[in-house]
Formats: C-alpha cells, sequence, structure tokens
C-alpha cells in the first residue's frame, strides 16, 4: 500500500518540547516517523535549538517518504513563515519544486542528509555515503586478511544513499583482489528481507567470510540468520544506531559507518540560526566516514538524548 | 437446530461442485510449484539440500500464517488490506511488554490481543457500520501505522530472552518450529472451513450475500468472525516475526499486505468470494518463497528481481487458466 496514491492523512507535526518563545522559529523537515536515523536528526536539532534559544517545529510525512505529503507541508510553513527552514528532502529530484516554493518566499533554507538536486541552500549538511561504504567495506576486508568469499546486502534499488553505498563497497572490493564478491542481493533496508535473503544465501555458498550491508538494520538481520544456522562471518553495517553499537560491543558485529545523525542534526539547525544572526556559516559540512568498531565504540555509545551538540568551530575547522 | 442443519445440508449440495473445482485448483498450482521447484533443482545444486527446503518452509510460514486467516476473509468476498499495519503494531506492543514485564507469555498475549481488537474493530465497521471492506480496513491501516510511529517513536526494542526467540528460529526434532504451526493451522483452517457449519456459512456468504442471509444465515456475526481471525492471525505472526528477528522498529510490518493477499489469489481464492481454500494459500505461499530462494540461490542481479517475480507470479496462475480453457474446449 505504500505507493498508494491516496493521500490520506493531514501533515503531523511534532512540537519540540524545548527553547524560548521569543527566539527565531525553524521549521525542520524529515523524511519519516520509523527510521531510527531521523529520529536522532530530530534530536539533534532540538539539543542546538536550546542552545541556541531558538525553537524547532518538526514536519514528518505521516506516510513514510511520501511526496505529495512533504509538498503540502512546504505548502503549510511558508504560511505559517518560520524565520528559517531546515529541509531533507524525501525524494532528491522529486521535491526540487517544493524547494523552489521555498526559496520564492525568501525565506533562508539549509538542506541535511540527502542532498537536494538544486535549489538555492544557505548551506548543506550530511554524510558522503560513498565514503561511508568505502570505508566500512575496507576496514571488513583488512580484517578479513584481504581475501575469503564476501556478499553484498542492498538497500531501496532506487534510493540515492543505497546507491553510493554500494558504489563504496564494490570499489573497496576492487582494492583487495583476493577477495571474492560471491553475491550482491536485494534487502530494501528491511530486517525480516535481509535475514530471509541470508538464509537463502548461505545454502548456495557453504563459505562466507564477510558481509557488507547498506544499513545497520540488514546487517542485525544477517547476523540472525547466520547465528541461528550456526555459522559466522564478519558483518558491518551503516549508520552506526544504537543496536549496531550494541552488536559491536556483543562482538556480533564487526563494525558500523557512524552516519552522524546527531551532528547533523545539530550542525544544520546552529546553520540556519547563525545565517540569520549573521555570523559566519560554510557552505558544505560533510562529516569524515568513520568507521565504529570495538576498539572506538565508547563515545558512540551514549544515547541520543544525552548527548549535546559539537561546537561550531570544531565542525568546521 | 433442525432448521439451521437444513440449510448446511443445502450449502453443502451447493458446495459439492464448488469443492471439486477447488480441488482442481489446487491441482494445478501445486503443478506450477512443483514445476518451479524441478528448474530450480536443475539450474541449482543448492536447491534440493533439506537444509534449503527447510529453509523455504520457514520462510513460507511466516506469509502463511499472515494469509491464511485473510483467506477466510477473502473467501466473504471482503478483504483486510490492514494486515501489514496489524503485525507491525502487534510486533511492537509485544515487544515493549516483553521487555518492561520480562514475561514472553504477556508480552505474546498482549501481540495476539492487540491483533484480535484490531480484527474485531475490522470486522464491526465491516458488519455493523456496513463500510465496504476496502475502505474500512485501509482507513485501519493508517490508524495501526500512526499509532505504531507514534508509540515507537523512531526507536527499535531488540533483544529478547532465548525461550521466546526459539519460537522463531528454533527446531524441533530437526524441523524449525514455526514450520509445525504452519502445518498446524492448515490443518485446523481446512477443517474450518470445510467441516463445520461456520465454515460452509462463510463460503455461502461470499458465494451469495442476500441468499445467505435469506438461508438463515447470520451474516454479521459470521462476517465479524472472520475479521477477528483475521486479525489475530496477523497478531499471532507478528510474534513468531518478532522472535524470528528478535528486534521490532515502527516500519517491521510495510511490504507484508500485498503478498499475503497475492499468496492467497495465487493459490486459487478468487476476490469475488466463495471460491478457494486455505490448503491453496499454502501453495500460494510457497510459490512466492521458492521464488525468492531461487532468485537468491542463483544470485539474479537485484535489479531483475521483481519483474521475474512478476513474470513467475504470471505465469503459475495462466498454467490453470489455460488448462481450464482447454478443457472447456473439450466438453
Amino acid at each position: 500500500m505504500k505507493k498508494s496514491q491516496f493521500c490520506l492523512a493531514a501533515a503531523i507535526t511534532v512540537l519540540a518540547a524545548s527553547a524560548h518563545a521569543d527566539g527565531e522559529k525553524v521549521a525542520f523537515f524529515t523524511k519519516n516517523l520509523t527510521n531510527p536515523f531521523f529520529q536522532v536528526v530530530r534530536l539533534g536539532a532540538d539539543s542546538a535549538a536550546k542552545q541556541m534559544n531558538a525553537s524547532v517545529q518538526h514536519y514528518v510525512p505521516t506516510k513514510p517518504d511520501s511526496i505529495p505529503e512533504q509538498m503540502s507541508q512546504i505548502e503549510d510553513v511558508i504560511v505559517k513563515k518560520p524565520d528559517a527552514i531546515v529541509f531533507t528532502p524525501v525524494d532528491y529530484k522529486a521535491m526540487v519544486a517544493g524547494v523552489s516554493k521555498m526559496n520564492a518566499a525568501g525565506i533562508p533554507v539549509v538542506n541535511v542528509t540527502d542532498r537536494s538536486e538544486s535549489g538555492n541552500f544557505v548551506a548543506f549538511v550530511g554524510a558522503n555515503d560513498f565514503n561511508l561504504g568505502l570505508e566500512t567495506a575496507r576496514f571488513m576486508l583488512k580484517a578479513m586478511g584481504g581475501k575469503g568469499n564476501v556478499v553484498i546486502i542492498e538497500g531501496v534499488k532506487a534510493s540515492l544513499t543505497n546507491i553510493d553505498r554500494v558504489r563504496g563497497f564494490k570499489q573497496a572490493l576492487g582494492e583487495f583482489p583476493n577477495a571474492k564478491l560471491v553475491a550482491s542481493q536485494p534487502g530494501n533496508y528491511q530486517r525480516i528481507q535481509a535475514l530471509q535473503v541470508m538464509e537463502n544465501l548461505m545454502q548456495s555458498f557453504p563459505q562466507i567470510d564477510g558481509v557488507l550491508a547498506a544499513n545497520d538494520a540488514m546487517a542485525t538481520g544477517v547476523i540472525e540468520a547466520m547465528d541461528a544456522a550456526n555459522r559466522k562471518a564478519l558483518v558491518i553495517g551503516i549508520n552506526g544506531t544504537k543496536e549496531a553499537i550494541d552488536a559491536i560491543k556483543a562482538g556480533k558485529m564487526l563494525a558500523t559507518g557512524e552516519y552522524a545523525a546527531f551532528e547533523q542534526g545539530c550542525v544544520s539547525t546552529m546553520a540556519a540560526l547563525r545565517h540569520l544572526r549573521k555570523l559566519p556559516v560554510v557552505k558544505e559540512v560533510v562529516f569524515p566516514a568513520s568507521v565504529v568498531h570495538k576498539g572506538n565504540y565508547q563515545p558512540y555509545d551514549i544515547p541520543a538524548d544525552k548527548r549535546s551538540c559539537p561546537k561550531w568551530e570544531d565542525v568546521v575547522k | 437446530m433442525s432448521a439451521d442443519s437444513k440449510v448446511t445440508g443445502l450449502w453443502l449440495a451447493f458446495r459439492s461442485g464448488a469443492v471439486a473445482a477447488d480441488l482442481r485448483t489446487i491441482g494445478y498450482r501445486l503443478s506450477a510449484a512443483l514445476v518451479l521447484c524441478v528448474v530450480l533443482a536443475f539450474a541449482s545444486d543448492a536447491f534440493l539440500h533439506s537444509n534449503n527446503l527447510l529453509n523455504v518452509l520457514r520462510q513460507a510460514s511466516l506469509l502463511f500464517l499472515l494469509a491464511s486467516g485473510l483467506t477466510l476473509v477473502i473467501l466473504t468476498a471482503g478483504l483486510d488490506l490492514s494486515v501489514g499495519a496489524n503485525v507491525g503494531l502487534s510486533a511492537c506492543i509485544a515487544a515493549t511488554v516483553i521487555k518492561s514485564s520480562g514475561s514472553v507469555l504477556l508480552g505474546s498475549a498482549a501481540g495476539v490481543g492487540c491483533g484480535l481488537a484490531i480484527g474485531l474493530a475490522n470486522g464491526l465497521m465491516v458488519a455493523v457500520m456496513r463500510l465496504p471492506p476496502f475502505i474500512a480496513t485501509y482507513g485501519m491501516l493508517w490508524v495501526a501505522h500512526g499509532i505504531t510511529y507514534w508509540y515507537m517513536a523512531g526507536t527499535t526494542v531488540y533483544g529478547f530472552p532465548q525461550s521466546f526467540r526459539a519460537l522463531g528460529s528454533g527446531y524441533f526434532l530437526g524441523v524449525p518450529i514455526p514450520v509445525y504451526m504452519m502445518f498446524g493451522f492448515l490443518a485446523l483452517g481446512t477443517f474450518f472451513a470445510q467441516r463445520t457449519t461456520y465454515g460452509q456459512e462463510i463460503y455461502a456468504i461470499g458465494a451469495n450475500r442476500e441468499a445467505a442471509r435469506l438461508s438463515g444465515v447470520p451474516v454479521a456475526r459470521r462476517l465479524i468472525l472472520v475479521y477477528a481471525v483475521s486479525g489475530a492471525m496477523a497478531g499471532l505472526a507478528s510474534i513468531v516475526f518478532l522472535a524470528r528477528m528478535n528486534s521490532a522498529e515502527g516500519d517491521i510490518g510495510e511490504g507484508l499486505t500485498l503478498p499475503a493477499i497475492a499468496a492467497a489469489l495465487i493459490g486459487g481464492t478468487s476476490l469475488f468470494g466463495g471460491v478457494g481454500t486455505v490448503s491453496g494459500t499454502l501453495i500460494g505461499a510457497l510459490i512466492l518463497t521458492l521464488v525468492l530462494n531461487g532468485m537468491n540461490l542463483l544470485t539474479i542481479n537485484a535489479s531483475w528481481q521483481p519483474m521475474v517475480t512478476g513474470i513467475i507470479v504470471i505465469l503459475a496462475v495462466l498454467l490453470d487458466t489455460f488448462a481450464r480453457k482447454r478443457g472447456e474446449a473439450r466438453n
């Protein structure tokens, strides 16, 4: 029913329970209420707003990643005239029309997480999916001693994040000629699908040494499948979710690529507020692709609601 | 009671022709599944291995649990679009109850209870408020999704006791536990649909609702029953899902509804009601699972997989249609 053309639900707004009423108002757009990643992005935004005495109102489509719903939310927000907008397009091409509307209304916009194909932005804040794929895969292949059978579990075929992450995986595989990519199969970013795909692949391939999953939910699905079959392989995911960190701690997962969700929320909100306060802003903040593993997980192991935003100067140095 | 049995006798007579047709359909769909197996056996060495076959059965069991209750709904010419969303909400509630109370039993009961409640609400909307099933259950889909998203707020609940996880990933005598559940519910569902008055009344409602009502079938109560069963089965499926994945998140039920409806229809159940069997649905679930299993074993490129799935589903049903046409031409 996901692709149904009905657009039944109206815009849902989650009011941030923080900040002063007299500060600037920022409208913050994320893609859905289901992905833990965006939940942490929103917490980062709230934290930054609190720190800077502003307020954030969140706009999230009730139907995950719904293009028409985000479009109507943009129209609503333009009427309300917030001081600034921080925007993740649900679709990097389809939402360009929405960006034009915000630009035409003269509201400054910061683009966060998914890079919009075009439009005028104060800044872009995000991570580099290609580098995340490349670095996590390199880390795993090194841990494998550069040789063995590797499986890729892909995300949603058409999504930008998946395209870039898988491209990164394959580039890293190219650097290790003794590692063999035996299968690259779709898990659509869903845990249950990754689990079943892995169960099937284990039948075809008696020896699998490493699994590159395009997100953490699929990586944990893969681990469940291998555990149930009493098989072992090195597994990496991407996003740096709490669940993945716990699996790394427990020695079940090798590593995850840190997608810097909290920092993306923080820094995008800070950029919007700094722009309003006529403080210098950089046009582009792309977080370096860091690999979280058993040796360095501690700083990532703090629950998102207990973290605080990094200093602007530390981010843009 | 005597009037009741007279009515039932009437419908049993009507059903005897339909049962033969249902059996023929099962025969054709089963051959389609077997053809698929033979092709896969030649294409991949791993396919016929007992581990792989058990694997296919275990994967099909999740789909079947969901689709079996749905089959009863479709038999009444109804539809339940909320089963996926129901699984999502039930699993999340079961997960949080297990986490907070530490009791697997309490959590499982909460999950099945949640599924049953959603099913009952669907049934009341369809039978009492006379809403079209598509609208009632489509609305319920959004209500359940909304509650789940709000309830989970983007978090993931994970890490359950080993005793609970055995329900999804454990074995008994070398066979996965969900597979026993699948065959258990196959037997139960088939008995219920074919051998009880309730079952016959459900077929009667689907074949001709007005005639069924005039013959004394308590239509509203039976409709509430089938939606409640469908909801409870979604609740049960959610427990198996949870035990299998060892984690729950807000989008757990996404993308489950259409495959479940497809499993019932591929298995020969008609959207117009009155025609179909629970065992057909099992074959439908097996065909869908075999396609995915085969594509993984043969490592078919991810881009082509949706298309291959579509073509095989269409071919599996075409076999039946062609055979029927030839049969009619001969007669």
